[in-house]
């Protein structure tokens, strides 16, 4: 939402903590029904036995969700042009677990052809990157 | 869904074995909702106009998911996977009402360390005039039919 001013190269910005608890994680799977998916029923994310043969301590939560609140950061730094020729690319490098809270960081790291590079990782409570990537804006039109 | 037209699943067991490279995977229609936007976006906290009003946009990684319609409209069984890269490219915004395509396409398959890896990109189109809005990929480790990982 940040349209008017572009941010200089450096400039970091940070969304707000994001609670993934189980009643997040429902809300999420509730935003995902149209059209019906099918998941296994007991799997990673849902099953202690299940994510602990995955070699998971405990269930972990879907990495598609701290994805979304990673991009989240995105548009509401840069509304609606990163949604025309923007783009990520992350890598989910540590599990979430349910009850963990989750902070979206982006950093500009370049300025070049009309675009802005952004360096993007979410931490967790204990400043544990559980994301990194990059994504890329086109620039406001000057 | 198409693989199951004729009353009996046709769909073929979601293990390593049956992913090779190339393989197609859809295609897949649907409309996109007004109320999704809106449940999305309130499971993520967001508050953002772009999602609201009488045309919302769809929030950028709502339809990050039609992997799992692609995998599931071909696949029976397995224990799922564990999301492990994802990319996208964003041409233009998914709006409420539109209705859309989506295709995929197996484009890499490897086992590294004892662990599968593949990788799914999707295209998601305009389904009235194939104009592109998303391209992505996912690149996830197939969890075994014992539940590992290895």
């Amino acid at each position: 939402m940040n349209e008017a001013k572009e941010l200089a190269v450096g400039s970091h910005v940070a969304g707000v903590p994001y609670l993934l608890d189980d009643a997040a994680a429902q809300a999420y799977e509730r935003g995902l029904q149209q059209p019906q998916r099918r998941r296994p029923r007991m799997n990673i994310h849902t099953d202690r036995a299940a994510a602990t043969r995955a070699g998971f301590a405990a269930p972990i939560a879907a990495g598609e969700q701290t994805i979304a609140v990673a991009m989240q950061l995105v548009v509401d730094t840069f509304g609606e042009r990163f949604l025309h020729g923007g783009g990520f690319e992350v890598a989910l490098i540590k599990p979430v677990f349910f009850g963990d809270t989750i902070a979206a960081h982006a950093r500009i790291a370049r300025a070049e052809q009309g675009r802005l590079e952004l360096d993007l990782w979410v931490e967790n409570q204990r400043g544990a990157q559980v994301l990194t990537g990059t994504a890329r804006v086109r620039a406001a039109q000057q | 869904m198409a693989k199951q037209a004729a009353g009996k699943d046709q769909r073929v067991e979601m293990r390593a074995e049956n992913l090779h490279q190339g393989m197609r995977l859809g295609p897949l229609f649907y409309v996109v909702e007004s109320q999704q936007i809106g449940t999305f976006a309130g499971a993520l906290h967001a508050t953002n106009p772009l999602y609201q009003g009488d045309s919302p946009l769809a929030p950028p990684t709502m339809r990050l998911n039609d992997y799992a319609l692609l995998i599931a409209q071909h696949f029976k069984g397995g224990k799922g996977g564990v999301h492990a890269r994802h990319r996208c490219e964003f041409f233009e915004p998914v709006r409420a009402g539109q209705a859309v395509r989506v295709d995929g396409t197996v484009t890499g398959t490897e086992r590294k360390r004892g662990k599968f890896y593949f990788t799914l990109e999707y295209e998601t189109r305009d389904a009235t005039d194939s104009r592109l809005l998303v391209r992505q990929a996912i690149t996830s480790i197939l969890i075994n039919p014992e539940g590992g990982l290895v």
